[in-house]
This record gives structure tokens, sequence and C-alpha cells, in this order.
């Protein structure tokens, strides 16, 4: 029983840390999805659990790119101090680079490689100890031994010295009984390292307003662009540099052209306060239109819209123009692209197409949606698969996750808000690869209005 | 036996403040903070609302003009620039209302110099 109380004091201990965002402490790692060098990676933090003491990084690869090498830089924020090193993507378990860093607080991660930078700021966080385990273990032990000593006395006829030594006793069971029953209710200390923050929050963190553009203004259609994210809160005016790690990534941007057939899931780097930037290729001329799911710490997510269009007849635009024409109608794909890793015909490739249920949902009522993967699917941005679900003229957007049902078969289960037609795409990753199955939802309108 | 009741319940009181007292009592502000052109030191006394005094070394890098402001990012709260008047070399001190409510603020020292302008931010905590 005491054994018990004091693992769950040392359990609410251990857990009374607090859950902001970039903090890296040990056993709570950090990771961070980045679309680097025209692949997918997420780069993973291991914390320390002591200063001077080494930060582990590693890089896992999500597409067949095994060995590229990530150039790493940290960079201690209150003192300047830097520590460089590389590590290599693997696809699965990543050799860890060791990075020694020397003090908690603020650090700087520089990722390096393809020629594109980013900088994740994040806290080197280490547990101290509160001092109530030594009370509580100090506490049983003097009991301990005074009660034996206690015992020996009373044996030995001596009642006086009994008594004391039994008081003594007494005593120390409190401090470790008190201590295990009152600790939890007293509020940790603060980690080492950790921003000072007040207990009372306010309700969210302002809004974020963002203005997306493309590098250059107009990019030719088959020629690499820049698309930027300017992150400005809506209160102050200031760039908006407090993003938490919102399903392993600073942002979510989901880029698809207005017909659909083009679609990218992407994940910005961080080129300097407030700016996010990410590298395309689209190979066909049109409009474009990017969401970006992020999250400002201690506050909720926000979904963030930008337009943009692609000019020029690239050389394999007239190709996809007319295998449009010839469809008749539009419809998402998941065009060729290093970005996504999506399969051109990756509806044919990736496995059987997906199940609806009910087969034609209804506006305002749960509908399922099922699909096997050809293989194992393995985790990616913390989840098994993802569903973006796009309305035609791109104003809406879901992001749905797959719902824990094990191996291949991935479920996602979403309530369409209105009838019509809604581009679909589930996303999965397998052994080396994230495969991207495009479909499409006809969607009826609810019966009774609402 | 009264005398063992009053020692136990001492060792336990000291035991409950030694673990409530950890968390409590506000500091003097005094945090560092380097960014790729400049590297500064912040000291504030005394952290509180009201007419605060605070003191900006410049550790690194050559600073001509030195100014403050503060961001309040769970509110939403921003503050004017304080200009910082250089007492000594490098050593820059900037008086006035910086924090008009207690909670956790951001304090941006902006820096300009020959190297060019820099942002550089800390932490802190007002109480007060």
């Amino acid at each position: 029983m005491i054994r018990l109380l004091c693992l769950v004091a040392v359990l609410v201990l251990a857990c009374a840390s607090p859950a902001a965002a970039h903090n890296v402490s040990a056993g709570a790692d950090l990771r961070i999805a980045q679309t680097i060098a025209g692949t997918e990676l997420t780069v993973v933090i291991k914390g320390t659990a002591r200063v001077p003491g080494p930060l582990r990084i590693g890089v896992i690869a999500f597409q067949p790119v095994a060995g590229l090498p990530v150039e790493l830089k940290v960079r201690s924020v209150e003192d300047g101090r830097t520590v460089t090193g590389v590590a290599r993507a693997a696809t699965r378990d990543p050799r860890y680079t060791e990075l020694r860093v020397e003090r908690t607080g603020p650090h700087e991660l520089t990722l390096r490689a393809g020629g594109e930078v980013a900088v994740v700021p994040f806290r080197v966080l280490v547990e101290h100890g509160s001092g109530a385990e030594f009370l509580i273990y100090g506490g049983f032990f003097v009991a301990g031994l005074l009660l034996v000593g206690g015992l020996l006395t009373g044996a030995l006829s001596r009642p006086g010295r009994a008594v004391l030594l039994g008081g003594g006793a007494a005593a120390g069971v409190t401090v470790a009984v008190m201590v295990i029953v009152f600790e939890p209710m007293v509020p940790a200390g603060p980690p080492d390292g950790a921003p000072p923050v007040v207990t009372t929050q306010a309700g969210g963190r302002p809004f974020v307003q963002a203005r997306m553009e493309t590098v250059p203004e107009r990019p030719a259609a088959g020629e690499e662009f820049t698309l930027r994210v300017d992150l400005v809160d809506g209160s102050t005016g200031r760039p908006v540099d407090d993003l938490a790690i919102h399903h392993e990534a600073l942002a979510h941007v989901i880029v698809t052209s207005e017909d659909g057939r083009y679609f990218r899931h992407v994940h910005p780097l961080r080129t300097a306060p407030g700016r996010l930037e990410v590298r395309l290729r689209a190979d066909r001329a049109g409009a474009y239109v990017a969401h970006a799911e992020l999250e400002r710490e201690d506050s909720g997510g926000q979904l963030l819209m930008g337009r943009f269009s692609v000019g020029g007849q690239g050389p394999e635009s007239s190709g996809e123009g007319s295998r449009a024409a010839e469809d008749g109608e539009d419809g998402p794909g998941a065009d060729a692209g290093d970005g996504s890793g999506a399969q051109p015909d990756a509806a044919g490739g990736g496995g059987a197409a997906p199940r609806l249920q009910p087969a034609v949902p209804v506006a305002g009522r749960p509908a399922t949606v099922e699909l096997d993967a050809p293989g194992s699917v393995r985790p990616w941005l913390g989840m098994g698969g993802h569903l973006i679900v796009r309305s035609r003229d791109g104003s809406f957007l879901g992001h749905v996750h797959e719902m824990g049902s094990g191996g291949s078969r991935l479920r996602f289960t979403f309530t369409f808000p209105q009838g019509g037609r809604y581009l679909a795409w589930a996303q999965y990753a397998v052994d080396d690869r994230i495969v991207t199955v495009p479909f499409t939802v006809d969607v009826t309108a609810s019966e009774s209005p609402r | 036996m009264r005398r063992i009741v009053i020692a136990v319940a001492l060792v336990a009181a000291a035991a409950v403040i030694f673990i409530v007292g950890r968390g409590l009592g506000a500091e003097p502000l005094r945090v560092s903070s380097t960014g790729a052109r400049y590297a500064v030191t912040v000291v504030v006394d005394r952290p509180t609302t009201g007419r605060v005094s605070v003191e900006v070394q410049v550790t690194s890098g050559d600073a001509d003009t030195v100014a403050v402001s503060a961001v309040m990012p769970d509110m939403g709260h921003s503050t004017p620039e304080l200009t910082a008047r250089e007492t000594a070399p490098g050593r820059f001190v900037a008086d006035g209302e910086l924090f008009p409510m207690s909670g956790a603020w951001e304090v941006s020292i902006r820096l300009d110099g020959p190297a060019g302008e820099e942002v550089l931010t800390v932490n802190a905590l007002v109480t007060g």
C-alpha cells in the first residue's frame, strides 16, 4: 500500500511538467516534421536528464532518401554557445547524433539540407528534485530505524526510551505520509530552463493573420517556387513566433489546385520569426489554394487560407490539360511530387479504392471511410492515417485522423457539413513512402432542415 | 508524550512550509540573450507594474541605440517602446512604464548599430 502511495506520488511529480510545445526534457521527445530538400523528414530531439549533457537528435525519413545528410546546429540563445553535427536520415531507427548542451533554457536548432535552412526554437528543460522523495523515503527510513530501536529497547525493559523512540518513529511516519498526501496538491516547481508562467491562463492567445505569397510572385508551371506564409498577431501586429508543435509540425500546409488534381501536404520551414517557407513545384498553370493548419502556444488550432496562381505553359502542361479535358469533371488527383511522395496513380498503386459507409453520405451525419493499405502502416505525424477533405471551391477544409483500427485497415469518420461534391485525399505511410489516395465524395443534403 | 506530539506537529509543519515555499518568491530579473549580431543581459531589479528601470548590458556587439518594449502573449497586449539612454559604454537604461499589468511578459530589446538592427527577446514574470 505504501509502495503504491509512493508510486502515485512519484508519478504525479513526473507528470507535472508543463505541457508547452517546444520543450525538450528527458522522456519527452520533440518531433518535428519538415519538408526539406524536397522530402518529408521528421526530426526527433531526445532530451537530457541533466546539464551539461547530451541532446540526441535523429532524422526519420518517410521517402526513399535514406542516408540524406542533415546538418545540425544547436545554439543556446542565452550564451550563444554553438555545437554542430550531422544526422543521416533513416527510414527506421535512426542513428542519433549526440550534441552536448551546457545549460537549460532557450535554444535554437538549425537544420540544413539540400540548400535549405530551418531554425527551430526549443527549450531544454531538466527536472530538478522537489525534495519530496527525500522527505518520504527519509521519513520512512527514520521511522523504521526508530521502531526497531524502540522494540529492542522495550524488550530490554526500558519503557521510557522505548516510548521516546516510538514517538520518533511516529514523527517519521507522519512526515512521510503528510508529504505523500499533500505533495500532489502542491504544484510542482517548474523544471530548470522553463519560461516564467502564470497559473491563471487566459483563454487562448489572439488570432493569427496570414499573408501568403509565392516567390517569385507568379511562378511558371514546372518551375520551383517558394510558398511563404508570414504570420502576424491580430492584437499586437507583431510576428507570431510562438507556434506549438501541432501533430508533430509547426504547421501543416495543404496546397491544392482549384480543380483538385494537384495535392501536397507539406510542413514548411521556419526561416525567420513569424515566417514559414516551403519549396514547391506545380506542373500546371492555374489557380491554387493553400490551407495552413497551426496552433499557437496555450491556444487552440487555427486554419488559415490563401490563394495564388501559377502562370505560363510548362512543357508538360498541355498533356495534363488534355487529360483534364477528357475527364470532363473536376476531381482530386495527386500529381507525382517529391513534396508529398504521392504516386501519380496512387489509387491504383496504393491499394483498393476507399469504401464509404453509407455509400452516399448525408450531410450532418457521421460517415465512415475505410481503406486497406497494401502493407503495414507506420505512424506518420503521430497518426496511422490522415484524411484531407476539401469542398470544390476550396472554402472548406477538413483534416481527419485515423481512428486506430490497427493493422493495414484505415478507418476515418467525418460528418460532412453540407451536401455537394467533396474532394478527398487519404494519406498514410508505409515502409519507405507516403501513399496518397485521391477520391471524391458526393454528399446528399440533409432532409430535415437544421 | 505531549512533547512528542508537539515535535511531530512542528516537523510536519516545517515539511509543508518547505514544499509550499519552494515555488514562491519573486526575484529580480536577470536574463541573457544572444543573437547573431548582439548579446545582451537584461536586468530589472523590481519587475512590477508601474515605473520600472530596465538595464540592458550589451555584452557582445557595438550598439548605438537600444529600445525596449513588451508584449503579453497570452492577452495580446503590447506597449510602446522606451528608448534607453547609454549610461556607460555598453550599458543602457530605460525608465518608464513597461508592464501595465502583472503576468508573463516578453521583453523585446531592439538594438541598432553599425552591424545592423536586431531584436532580442527575453521572458519576464511581473508580479504586483
